[in-house]
């Protein structure tokens, strides 16, 4: 558990402003700087036939993309540091909620080699300078959420995410792992619920997708343990990951982005909200998301589409 | 397929053709691009059905795209999208799943050999099984612009029942610079 005071809140859903808690208010625009607390307990809401909590549908992260992982709202590495911003207070968070100093405790050599790859984002003169998401590949376990808006599916047995960038299938049970030879993008996910709580163990990460722009890592080492806790409403969820892996950093370290439900009020701002109105005879709106497929943008930096 | 011969327009044929001579560099697959629709179904890698009833959705191991069905009456969407898979609104007749699928890129092939299709491509499928574990996959191609006459082709579909078999990534697409990443730790 982190530093956050989460227990005594039970359900009530707030808001961190600097030092105070204010409720978030439900007609808030999408992009935030507060972080809710959610708390971990039971699920009153709706359920699917097999028992699942019913979370399906259009997602969002709330805070911003993947340009700076510390300072979620601060500007990437590549962006003028001369921009006013204003104050830190006045920010998202960082997304690192453990530890406190909101920093990754990296050892001394990959700090280093954080910074160098921060340094070089925009001038990538060796090829592993290339952010490997600006090449269309999977943003990894954990920086899929701080892309665009996504879905949830469920399926007896199963949990899939629908990212912008990538899928991630998250099996439910008691199965084991893939062998550890095995090394993928989005890892192998194992996940079950605890009430509100998906609990999921991520193992076989090959590690090569970043933590975010800023050109945090982890090596095929590591070990993910996720927990997605649902409000009760069904309308938001904080995403929180423990990082261990010896061999980088000197302790585990905890990533927390918070989640909001897209819904077919959600103003389009093709960023959080990649949905359109579908087309059909009836009258409730029913909105969908559309064939998202990067592969031909391949390139050097993804910015610079080529045809084939 | 019915007829065994694509009916090809003229100039279409000498494309495929050009296709056939250029195939190991030309292929889409080559370039791990996405299969598109038909090829994604018979294109050799095993993809997964995920069913609710408001849709399908297919994960394809071969660079993990999703294809989404979908089945609850709503329909294409309008205008011109150019989408790799195409757009997929179905319904079900019986046991049948029949499905259109329009809205397509003109980059994808339908086999390894350069036979092809224009972004005007428009696909019927029907879905149906045999028993349990086969399905029927019958696919009735139309392109105005590239096919004299819309054709059909079918292809069996079988289960996989291997023991704990399970869909893994295959995201071709980044072996191309898969050596430059992760961060190698030092001490290894």
């Amino acid at each position: 558990m982190t530093n956050r005071i989460v227990t005594a809140l039970g359900f009530g859903l707030w808001a961190l402003a600097g030092s105070g808690l204010t409720p978030v208010s439900a007609q808030a625009p999408f992009r935030e700087r507060t972080v809710p607390l959610i708390a971990s307990g039971e699920w009153p809401g709706a359920r699917l036939p097999d028992g699942q909590p019913d979370v399906q549908g259009h997602w969002s992260n709330t805070i911003g993309n993947h340009n700076n992982l510390t300072d979620p709202q601060g500007g990437g590495p590549d962006q003028e540091q001369s921009r006013a911003r204003g104050a830190r207070a006045d920010r998202a968070p960082s997304r690192v909620t453990d530890p406190p100093s909101g920093e990754v405790p990296f050892q001394p050599w990959a700090r280093a080699k954080a910074q160098e790859f921060a340094a070089h984002l925009s001038n990538p003169i060796r090829p592993e300078y290339v952010e490997p998401l600006a090449r269309c590949a999977p943003a990894g376990p954990t920086k899929s959420f701080m892309w665009h808006g996504y879905e949830i599916r469920q399926y007896p047995g199963y949990v899939v995410f629908l990212f912008d960038s990538g899928t991630r299938v998250i099996h439910l049970g008691d199965s084991p792992h893939l062998p550890g030879a095995i090394r993928l993008w989005n890892g192998d996910s194992r996940g079950r619920w605890e009430g509100n709580t998906l609990v999921v163990d991520v193992a076989n990460n090959n590690s090569k997708a970043r933590l975010a722009r800023t050109g945090e890592f982890a090596s095929e080492r590591v070990r993910i343990q996720e927990r997605y806790i649902f409000d009760p409403a069904g309308e938001r969820f904080t995403y929180e990951a423990v990082y261990t892996d010896p061999t980088v950093f000197t302790r585990p370290f905890t990533v927390t982005i918070p989640n909001k439900r897209i819904t077919a009020e959600t103003p389009q701002d093709g960023w959080s909200n990649v949905t359109f109105r579908a087309s059909h005879a009836g009258s409730e709106p029913i909105i969908e998301a559309w064939e998202r497929v990067c592969v031909e943008n391949n390139g050097p930096h993804g910015d610079i589409a080529s045809a084939p | 397929m019915d007829g065994g011969v694509i009916p090809y327009q003229p100039a279409a044929l000498e494309r495929r053709s050009k296709n056939f001579a250029a195939r190991a560099t030309a292929d889409p697959r080559s370039k791990c691009f996405t299969l598109g629709t038909p090829r994604g179904i018979y294109g050799g890698e095993p993809f997964q059905i995920f069913q609710r009833p408001r849709d399908l959705t297919i994960v394809y191991q071969f660079g993990h795209p999703v294809r989404t069905i979908h089945t609850n009456g709503t329909r294409h969407p309008e205008g011109k999208l150019d989408f790799w898979l195409g757009d997929s609104r179905a319904r079900w007749e019986g046991d049948t799943l029949v499905v259109d699928v329009t809205h397509f890129n003109g980059e994808t092939w339908l086999d390894r050999s350069g036979n092809f299709h224009s972004d005007a491509l428009h696909v019927v499928e029907r879905w149906s099984f045999l028993d349990p574990d086969t399905i029927s996959y019958v696919a009735t191609i139309e392109d105005p612009l590239v096919y004299l006459r819309p054709w059909t082709l079918r292809v069996l579909l079988y289960r996989h029942r291997e023991p704990g078999f399970q869909l893994i990534e295959n995201y071709c697409y980044t072996l191309d610079y898969d050596e430059f990443y992760p961060v190698r730790v030092s001490h290894d």
